[in-house]
Parts: C-alpha cells; structure tokens; sequence
C-alpha cells in the first residue's frame, strides 16, 4: 500500500493543539532528520507519513492533491476549495483554533447595519466618488461568495497580507473581511461587525482528500480524534 | 485543446471574414482596439464579480494593467483619443481576442469577439439597423434558426418614474433590477411600510431628529471618522431610514403594476397591447410609443418582430446597458447557446470621459460559440 501523506501545521498554536490532540489519541508524532526537519511518521500507525507544512499550504496542497489529508484552518480550507467542489471535505471539526471570519466597517458608519445597506451605500459611493468601495482581504474567494450570496456588487477587493484591520485608518480600504476571535482588535481599529456579516464560525479541522475518505488508516485516525474531540 | 489546429483555425477565420465583410460594407470603419487596457477603467465599472473574471497584472511601475475583457470599452476608449469631436457621428467595427477566466461551458478563457459600435446620432431605426446587421452576419456565416430576445430597460425606468414613491426607493428598486430575488423583496419591503425588524443602528435612528445626531453621537461614542465616506454621506442615508419610518408603504396597486410590468412575456408583435394594458402614465406612454415605433423600423429593415420574444425582465445582468437590449442564440446539440448580444448603452461614453453624453449602440458576436454551433 502506498504511503499516506498526512500534513500537520509546522509551527504555532495549532501545531502545537495538533500534537497535544495526537498524543492523546495515542499516537506519538516524529520528526525524521533534525528537529527542524519537514518529515516526519505518526508511531502507532502504520504507513503514515507526517509532512510539516504551513496551514495555508497545508489547504492547497490538498486542493492540488499533494497531500492525502491534514490539518488545518476551517477559513484556509474554504478560501482554498469551494464547497461544490469535492476533492477535500471536512472529516472532523477539531475543538481548537476558534475564529471567525467576519465583514466589518468602520464604526462611524452610523448607516450601516447589514449587508443589504453594504449595498446601497456601494452604489451611492461609486455615484459621489467614481470608484468602487475597497474591501481589504486576504480571503479572496470566501469574500466573492458570501457577498455575490447577499446581492452586494460594485465593490473592489484589496488584497490584504497582514494587518488588514488598519487599512481602513489608513485609507487603502474602506472596509475589510478578516478573521477575528474576540473582537478586540476590531474594536480597537474602529471597526463594527455587520449584523449579518458572519461569512464563517472556524475552527481547525481535519481535512481528507475524496478518494481517500473511506481508507482504513484515516478511518482509524478520525475514529481515535474523534474520542478526544468533545 | 492547446491551441487550434490548421484546419479549425482556417474554418473561424473563413467564418469571421464573412462576418467582417458585412459589417464592413454597411460603412463600419474596421479598428483595432489595444488589447492591453488599464484595469482601472473595467473594474472600477464593473464590480468584483467582473473583476474576478479578468487578467489582471502590474507593469515594472506598479500600475494595474488587464488583458481586454470585452472590445466595448476598447472601442469607446479608442474613440475618445482618435475623433476630434466625441459627440460626432462615429461607426466601428472589430474583430479580436477577449480574455476571460472561464466560468461556464463553451467559454474558454480567449476568445475572439466580432462586433459593431455605433457612436452619436443613434435613433431608434439605428437600433433596427444593430440588430439586422447582427443577424445578417449570422446568417453570411451559416448560422440557421436564430432565435431573438428582446428588452427594454427604458421601459422599466419610464414606468417606475411615473410612479408615485419616496426617490430614495426608486433609486433602490432601480439599482436591484438586475437581480431579481433582491428586487422582489425591496419591493416586498416598501408594500410593507418600513422594515419592522430591529438592527444594530436602530437605536441611532431612534435618537435621529436632524442631521447633528450624527455628529453628536460620533462624539459621545468618541468615534472617529475613518473609511473614506463623509459625514454628509452618512447623515443623509440615516436621515432616509428615519423618513422611512413615517412613510406610508407602498400601495398594493402600485406594486401589482411593477409585478404586472414585469411578468410581460411574449412574441414581440404582441407586447404593445400588453405594454398599453399595464398603464397609461405620462413618461411609460412615451416609452411604448418608442416600442411600437421600433417594431415598425424592424419590418423596415426587413426583419419579422413576429418571430422575436419580448421580456420585460430580459437585461438582467448586462449593468451597462441604458435601453434596448437584445440577446441572439443558436441551437447546438447542447441547447440553446448565446452567440451574440447587444443593446444601447448612451451613459458609457461621458462615464468614461467624454464631455456629453453620447448616445451608443453596439453588438458583439462570439465567434468561437458560433463555430462550435455551425461545427
């Protein structure tokens, strides 16, 4: 049988939830080579092997069919594979690395509630000021599929590699789609969320490519996290 | 399939030169619009869902550049630098590649796009005179049993200026026209008086008594004014939620007739009577006239309406167009397949820079569509 490629993110918080995760279920984590090594092998389980990956890589190499299953963001998994498409599902939502992606607009929008006002105020935007509001991401796709979901067009996406909740201040953008776990930072920023701008509750999760969702050793992998998981 | 072989490149271009030759000898000047445009002009113009559909890339300085989407915007481009006066009569003709990402069978991610745009004194025999030059070229082409489609948005505009109601909930209904479920529930919204629901800001709106609440609640929050929008921008749209809340709702009447307006469907020689039925106020009568009008300039131009459909809801996704709209396809062994649409489009040309407005019409063929129809 040919080895399974199981990826595990390579550093931080969910590296770490991830290994503690394993070893409660019972399976030891190695990492082949030095400590920094990018290899690995799960003991305990046969004919697995461990990739170190980042957790964005870890969701497109899935897309790519690179890998046979991972773990990674619920956020980064959809950004990365649109839900028609079938080639990797979720097969275990893992109770850490809780966040919210939210659509969310500068505070001293007294006006602006929910998508539907998002849309007129785009249309009156673009009449006033001849461009088109500026959404400020790093979740291209996640953000085309919500608003084209909630009729809201005429909009134009910055996209956004870090701190995307300081473009507004710093006018590159109007508005921004990000992630968000207490709503500090937003608030911090001056930034309200919309009352019906949830675009996705996620979490980290165990992701596994189609053709391998009924294999005996991912099968065995989800049976023992999902003891652990509550 | 990379790329065309010797034999299916010969068989578009022997296609596209009988197309070209029509248009060419009803007095459209042939151009070639740049192909690299700035992205700016399509985007800011079109929306993200455009934008997500467009080769988009920077040159060495930074700047956003795209491969053409579409020729139109080419074509007004190449207008306003090449003609002395952008108001003067002007008539083009293109054929050339278009890019882009697919999204839908039988569109690959390069096309090419053969088309007409007529520039200034456009009537409405003008709009006669699109259509039958669109179909002849079809037909110069080999394609048999087309089937036409007909719109008209000015109908629509006519009618809901007419119509009594606050100018706030016209612009909205206006605006949602392209997307049906979302102009059903504005309209659904407006008969029910203002939306009851209670959201974030209506504690702001219940403080609104003129346009210094905003003001005043912007300081005691000790929030500071950031996003690019002004603060008249903002006070005027809460001072519309507040009117809102007083305003009578829509009478039911007045929404049957938009609903009525709207369910119109039918052979086009048809539609008159049942445009007449729905009502007889000032700007919509002027709009049927126009219609019917129409339909006598296409029997001019040799064409039978009869065989044309009419929808009053047809237009739905083409943003830019103003008035007349028309769609043509052809039958492939998958079903009915859009080949070529066009349609008037009078608010592009001063949109992008023109000192007036320039009444426009213009059409555009895919022809790789129409080869793999004709195949």
């Amino acid at each position: 049988m040919k080895p399974l490629t199981l990826a595990i993110p390579s550093k931080g918080r969910l590296m770490e939830s991830a290994q503690e995760l394993f070893e409660k279920a019972g399976y030891k984590i190695e990492r082949l080579g030095t400590d920094r090594g990018y290899r690995g092998a799960l003991v305990g389980l046969d004919n697995v092997e461990v990739a170190f990956l980042s957790a964005s890589e870890i969701a497109a190499n899935l897309k790519d069919g690179k890998i046979d299953a991972g773990i990674t963001g619920e956020d980064l998994l959809r950004e990365a594979i649109a839900p028609d498409n079938q080639i990797a599902d979720v097969a275990l939502r893992l109770n850490f690395g809780p966040a919210n992606v939210v659509v969310a607009v500068p505070e001293c929008w007294l006006d602006v509630a929910v998508m539907a006002d998002l849309d007129d105020v785009a249309e009156q935007f673009y009449q006033t000021h001849g461009r088109r509001l500026r959404v400020a991401t790093k979740y291209l796709a996640l953000t085309r599929r919500f608003f084209a979901e909630k009729g809201v067009t005429g909009y134009r996406i910055v996209e956004s590699l870090g701190a995307t909740e300081g473009a507004p201040a710093a006018g590159t953008a109007e508005l921004i789609v990000d992630i968000t776990t207490s709503g500090a930072t937003l608030l911090a920023n001056a930034l309200k969320i919309l009352d019906d701008g949830l675009i996705l509750q996620s979490c980290a999760v165990l992701a596994v490519a189609q053709h391998h969702k009924t294999d005996p050793r991912i099968v065995q992998i989800v049976t023992s996290l999902s003891r652990i998981v509550v | 399939m990379a790329g065309k072989s010797p034999a299916e490149r010969q068989a578009l271009e022997r296609q596209n030169a009988a197309i070209m030759a029509v248009f060419e000898r009803a007095g459209f000047d042939q151009i070639a619009p740049d192909i690299i445009q700035p992205a700016d002009i399509f985007l800011e113009r079109s929306g993200e869902d455009i934008r997500a559909r467009t080769f988009v890339f920077n040159d060495p300085a930074g700047q956003e550049l795209c491969l053409r989407p579409d020729l139109t915007v080419p074509a007004c481009r190449y207008h306003l630098s090449h003609a002395e006066n952008s108001a003067a009569e002007a008539k083009y003709c293109y054929l050339g590649p278009a890019f882009r990402f697919p999204d839908e069978k039988l569109s690959p991610q390069e096309f090419n796009q053969a088309g007409l745009e007529w520039f200034g004194a456009v009537d409405i025999s003008a709009e006669a005179r699109i259509l039958k030059l669109a179909i002849s070229a079809l037909e110069a082409a080999g394609a048999t049993g087309l089937k036409v489609t007909l719109g008209d948005i000015g109908l629509f505009t006519a009618l809901l200026n007419d119509i009594e109601m606050p100018d706030r909930w016209r612009r909205r209904l206006r605006h949602q026209f392209w997307r049906p479920q979302a102009f059903q529930n504005l309209l659904a919204t407006f008969a029910a008086g203002h939306s009851q629901k209670r959201t974030s800001i209506s504690p702001i709106i219940d403080e609104f008594k003129n346009g210094d609440a905003t003001t005043t609640w912007l300081d005691q929050n000790n929030i500071a004014l950031q996003g690019n929008r002004t603060l008249a921008e903002i006070s005027s749209r809460l001072a519309e939620k507040f009117a809102d809340r007083s305003q009578k709702p829509l009478d039911g009447m007045k929404r049957q007739t938009i609903e009525n307006y709207l369910n119109i469907e039918g052979a086009a020689t048809d539609v008159p009577l049942l445009l007449e039925a729905i009502s007889t106020t000032q700007q919509y009568s002027v709009a049927c006239a126009s219609f019917a009008k129409r339909l006598e300039f296409f029997e001019d131009a040799g064409l039978n309406p009869r065989r044309f459909k009419f929808s009053a809801n047809f237009g739905r996704e083409l943003e830019y167009y103003t008035g007349f709209v028309f769609q043509i396809e052809a039958n492939s062994a998958h079903g009915p397949v859009a080949i070529a649409g066009g349609g008037r489009y009078d608010e592009l040309l001063s949109d992008l820079g023109a000192a007036q407005k320039v009444p426009a019409i213009g059409c555009a063929i895919h022809t790789e569509r129409l080869a793999a129809v004709l195949a």
